[in-house]
This record gives structure tokens, C-alpha cells and sequence, in this order.
């Protein structure tokens, strides 16, 4: 230990340029992989959580981005004729959610109000930190206690059993909310489209509808719930009928798509841009990598008369090798803490600027997903350090110590 | 008087992308404890090749080399290091000194690499005899940059017996010297030798250097 302490106080800091240099080279290149690491394990876990709607007989509506939508043609009649046609015809998950509302809370946050009926909720299968599963039988009266499930962050001021009283917009009326479970911490829900994109739970209210809910809600909730509507157990032809429906109706035109077009869409456009992405971090990990290596090299040229008298005068190559090691290690440690930082004050951020469908909980305020990326990184750095150590002990033991103590 | 070092070289090659070099072919050389030998030569004849295969620099070369007793090429490079650091100390020219480090911290350092700490206690009781013994307590503080050629040469000697080593070995020491500071190194090698029965191994182009010593061996280009 008194050797490395040695070398970093007497030597290594005497020359603080190169190490600084070899922080911001190695910075790029942590920083490029973590990023490109969280995108490709956000979108890995969006594959893993939009699998269920990705069976046969499943189809989800996508509005079509060619169509113009003219909003005044949208009427409360028109949706509800929709909503009638689709409760006649076919069995649909609706999900939407987005919902302000104010509900006091020990955090102050603004709730999110995310709704959802039973079919929606049994594909799902949330998963839940106290409490019990909603019923399956979602046929409750809408003027009673309306079960539903919270996020972690609500549960301090709502323990399961807790009533909760909001002033609920889609159906223009105080509802009573009755707390039945608590969400995992960090809940959420990925775009199906855009599988990267989530939307976290831990300041939502999921609140379970059925029928009765739908049709009396107003526009704004049946017009959104059309947006994502996802109808199972059926044909393309069916589909297709229900979006000529809707165009009758609302005037806009809808596509239905399989899950599994869903993915192909997302693999032809954005899979392709994540590969770019991949690959343009690769090149630039390469180049950061080389001139990882040449700044360590420079190191070697400018610090190999300290080298070698220490080598001289009883260091040993082994020794050597452990210093360098230790030397990057710490180099390695600095920016992954730099990284941490910066990710924690951005998540962080999200609580301040109370940015409630971003807000998340994790150990030192990283999620599970940032500590899976910090790990690439680890070890990618292990690997550039063992490349950038063993250069420039090769480089050192070129040098006959004779020759280099005379440099 | 024990032998220390019982070397048989029978060839040395330096390769190139061009050329192949060829040196010390067939050399001999044993050395008993406490005696003074120089090696003198033209250069390229490979005198500092020779000295960093005496002192454990170099093992790459065609021969065998018992060195305290031991065959050398049994030893791992911590042992080799270790050796180093106690049994044999390496006096230079004067720019064999870390800028960065003052005066006294480049003569202390082969402490660092040096056994426990009561060694260490004993060492630096060591340091002050030397420092005074050798006239440089003025500069100790001083970065080398700060000291005169005369001054460094005498801390690169300094650092060199810190260890109190068995065996001394010195590469040109007085090259860039002017006369008062050579007779200084050479007096206060000798006095080693004297004093500790110390080995010293001089590689020297000064032919009045090199003949005060009790050998001086001629070594000349391989055929």
C-alpha cells in the first residue's frame, strides 16, 4: 500500500495532466456505453413487458399519422357510439392515463391517473409490494368505494385499507377510492411503439372501469382510451371493421396492428437507429480506446525514468503491474461516480421538478436498469485497463532499466 | 575471501530488424567478496551490458551466473527485485535521480521497497550517518534540478549504499564530474570498500580511475 501511495503522490500526481487527460478520455467512453447500455436494457425490458399482448387474435389501434384529424368533428356522441360498437363486438383491453389530478401527499406530487379495465388488468398481471390483486369482477358501482391500486410513492400517505377522495375529471364528479395494493416500487409501463419509453407508477392511481365508467366518462378519457385500445380474440377483417366504424364516427382514421407488426415497425425504424447507435458506439469506444492507450503511452515515455529507478532500486515488474492496475482502478472509480452523480441528480431532478410519471426510487437514487448499465461499464473498463496496462508494462520492459534510469 | 559472483557468459546478442550483434562471447569473470574491480573498454564493447547482467538487469544472454551462492536463473523477478533493493547497490551518473522528488527522498527510496518496519527504523539511523558522512545535508531539501552536477552524483552515490549492500556497482559515476567531485565519488567508494568490505564493480573510460582498483579487466569486440 505505501508503494501505490508512493506512486500516486509522487508520481502519478506530479504529472496531473495525463491522468486528468486519461479521466476524460475514459469519461467519453463510460459515458457513450452507459447510455447506449440503459437505451438497449429499456428497450429489452419494453420487449419483455408488451409480450403478453403479443398472441394471435390480439390487435392494437394506432392512429393513423397520415390521416388529418379534425377535432370538431370529435363529439361525445360520436366516442360513445364507438365504445358501443366495440362493448357489442369484441372483447378490448383499454388502457389510457395521464390524468392530473391533486391529492395530498407527503411527497406533493401531482397523481397521475391511469384507467383500465379487466381485460387490461388480467393481461397485465401487476405485480404488487402490499395489498391484494382487484377483483376480477370489475362490476362495482361508480357513486360507491372504487378498489384500486397505487403507486409506492403514494403508500406512505394511503396504506392499503386508506379511502381516497379526488376530484375526478372524466367522469366530473368526486369519486371515493378505496387503496386495495400497493405497485412494486418503480411500476411502469412502456410504449408499445416505442419500447425504450416508460412511464412509471410510483405517484399513479390505477383505477379499475368497466362499462358504466366508460360510458359515463366524458370525451377527453373516451376519445385517449381509443388511442391504445387493444381488442382481443379477433380477425384482421373485424379490425378493419372497427376502424371504418370509428372513421364513421370520429371522422379519424385508425390502423390495427398485431404486437408482433408492432415490433416489426419498431425493428425498421427504431432498432435500425439503436444498431447506428450501437455502432457509432463502437467507433467511437475504438478511438477513445486508442488514444486511451496513447496517453498511457505518453505516460510510459514521460514517467519511464521514474519507472526504471524504481525498478532498479528494488521494484519489481509484478509490483509495477499492481500500481498501474490500482492507478486506473481509481482513474475507472472516479468517473463511474462522476456517472453515478449525474444520473442520480438527473433522476433526482424528476422529484424536484416534480415531474411525477418520471419519478423513480432506487438505491442511491439509480434504478436497477443505471446499475446494469454501470456494470458495462465496470466491465468494459476492466477490459480497456487491462489493454491500456499490459501496453505500457510491454513498453516498460522494452526500455532496459540501465538505459531508461538515464533518460 | 568467499566468491560472490561466479559468471560464465558465453555469448550476448543484441538483435535488431537489420542487424544481429554478438558480445562478450566466451567471457569469464569471478569475484571474490570485498574486492575492487574495474572494467574498462571502448565503447560498444558491452561494459554496461556486462554490469546490468552482473546486477540482475538483464538475464537474456547464452551462460550461467552464480551470484551470493545461488544460480540466478532459479531466482523470480520479486527475488531478483529483492536482491536489488538489499544486496546490490547501483551507483550511476548524476542524472540517475527522480526530478520530482527532493534530494533526501531520492536517497530514501529504496526504503520504500525495504522489509519492516523496525529495518526501516534501523535504515533511517543509517540515513544520518551517511548524510554526514557524505557532506549533503545541505541539499536534501533541494529538488535535483536545484543542484550542482558534483551534488546530484554524490545523492545517486548516496542512494546507492543506502541499503548497505554487499555488492556495489557503479557505471561510469564520474563520467560528467569535474576532478574534485571525481576524487570525492572514487574516495568515498573505496571508503565503502574499506569500511564494509564492500564488493565494487566500476565500469569507467578513466584509465586512472579504473587503475587505482585492485583488476581492472580490458574487455575488447567479440570476433
Amino acid at each position: 500500500m505505501k508503494i501505490f501511495r508512493f506512486f500516486i503522490s509522487k508520481i502519478f500526481l506530479r504529472k496531473a495532466i495525463l491522468g486528468v487527460a486519461m479521466i476524460l478520455l475514459l469519461f467519453m467512453a463510460n459515458y457513450t456505453t452507459f447510455t447506449a447500455a440503459r437505451s438497449v436494457l429499456s428497450t429489452l425490458q419494453g420487449y419483455q413487458e408488451t409480450k403478453y399482448i403479443n398472441q394471435e387474435g390480439v390487435y392494437i389501434a394506432n392512429l393513423d399519422p397520415h390521416s388529418p384529424i379534425d377535432m370538431d368533428k370529435v363529439d361525445r356522441s360520436g366516442t360513445q357510439a364507438v365504445y358501443d360498437y366495440l362493448s357489442s363486438n369484441f372483447n378490448y383491453a383499454f388502457y389510457t392515463d395521464g390524468f392530473m389530478v391533486s391529492v395530498p401527499n407527503a411527497d406533493d406530487m401531482e397523481i397521475s391517473l391511469g384507467y383500465m379495465n379487466e381485460a387490461y388488468y388480467t393481461l397485465n398481471q401487476f405485480e404488487l409490494l402490499q395489498g391484494t390483486d382487484l377483483d376480477l369482477d370489475f362490476d362495482y358501482q361508480i357513486g360507491g368505494e372504487i378498489p384500486v391500486l397505487i403507486g409506492k410513492g403514494l403508500s406512505k400517505t394511503y396504506p392499503v385499507g386508506a379511502t381516497i377522495t379526488v376530484e375526478e375529471s372524466a367522469l366530473g364528479r368526486p369519486l371515493t377510492l378505496r387503496v386495495q395494493g400497493v405497485l412494486k416500487s418503480n411500476a411502469n409501463h412502456s410504449n408499445f411503439y416505442a419500447l425504450s419509453s416508460k412511464t412509471y407508477y410510483n405517484f399513479s392511481i390505477l383505477v379499475p372501469v368497466n362499462e358504466e365508467f366508460i360510458n359515463h366518462a366524458n370525451i377527453d378519457l373516451q376519445w385517449n382510451g381509443l388511442m391504445d385500445i387493444t381488442i382481443l380474440e379477433t380477425t384482421r377483417e373485424e379490425a378493419a371493421e372497427l376502424g371504418t366504424v370509428i372513421e364513421d364516427n370520429l371522422g379519424a382514421k385508425f390502423n390495427f396492428f398485431s404486437q408482433q407488426e408492432n415490433y416489426d415497425y419498431f425493428n425498421e425504424y427504431y432498432v435500425h437507429s439503436l444498431k447506428v447507435m450501437a455502432a457509432i458506439t463502437l467507433v467511437l469506444l475504438a478511438i477513445i480506446t486508442c488514444f486511451s492507450i496513447w496517453n498511457g503511452l505518453v505516460s510510459v515515455r514521460l514517467m519511464l525514468k521514474d519507472f526504471t529507478i524504481n525498478l532498479l532500486i528494488g521494484l519489481s515488474y509484478s509490483k509495477l503491474r499492481k500500481v498501474f492496475y490500482g492507478y486506473f482502478g481509481i482513474l475507472s472509480f472516479i468517473n463511474l461516480m462522476v456517472i453515478s452523480v449525474f444520473t442520480a441528480s438527473n433522476r433526482y431532478g424528476c422529484w424536484i421538478r416534480k415531474d411525477t410519471t418520471f419519478v423513480t426510487y432506487g438505491l442511491f437514487g439509480l434504478i436497477g436498469m443505471d446499475w446494469l448499465a454501470l456494470l458495462v461499464v465496470v466491465l468494459l473498463d476492466a477490459v480497456i485497463g487491462i489493454v491500456i496496462v499490459e501496453s505500457m508494462l510491454r513498453k516498460i520492459k522494452k526500455v532496459p532499466i540501465s538505459l531508461g534510469v538515464l533518460q | 575471501m568467499p566468491k560472490i559472483i561466479d559468471l560464465k557468459i558465453r555469448e550476448k546478442i543484441y538483435k535488431s530488424k537489420k542487424s544481429q550483434l554478438s558480445i562478450l562471447k566466451n567471457f569469464n569473470l569471478e569475484v571474490n567478496a570485498g574486492e575492487k574491480i574495474a572494467i574498462v573498454g571502448e565503447s560498444g564493447v558491452g561494459k554496461s551490458s556486462l554490469l546490468n547482467i552482473i546486477g540482475l538487469l538483464d538475464r537474456n544472454y547464452d551462460g550461467e551466473y552464480t551470484l551470493f551462492g545461488s544460480q540466478t536463473d532459479h531466482l523470480l523477478t520479486d527475488e531478483l527485485a529483492r536482491w536489488r533493493n538489499q544486496r546490490i547497490g547501483f551507483v550511476l551518473q548524476e542524472s540517475a535521480l527522480i526530478d520530482s522528488l527532493t534530494i533526501e527522498d531520492n536517497i530514501k527510496l529504496p526504503f520504500l521497497y525495504a522489509g519492516s518496519e523496525k529495518e526501516r527504523s534501523r535504515q533511517a539511523e543509517d540515513f544520518e550517518t551517511l548524510i554526514s558522512a557524505i557532506e549533503i545535508r545541505l541539499i536534501l531539501k533541494k529538488k535535483p534540478i536545484e543542484c550542482s552536477g558534483g551534488e546530484k552524483a554524490r545523492a545517486v552515490f548516496a542512494r546507492g549504499i543506502i541499503m548497505n549492500p554487499q555488492l556495489i556497482l557503479a557505471d561510469e559515476p564520474t563520467a560528467s564530474l569535474d576532478v574534485e567531485n571525481r576524487e570525492r565519488i572514487v574516495a568515498l567508494l573505496f571508503r565503502m570498500n574499506k569500511e564494509f568490505n564492500t564488493t565494487i564493480i566500476t565500469v569507467t573510460h578513466d584509465l586512472e580511475v579504473a587503475n587505482r582498483h585492485d583488476r581492472v579487466i580490458h574487455l575488447e569486440r567479440s570476433k
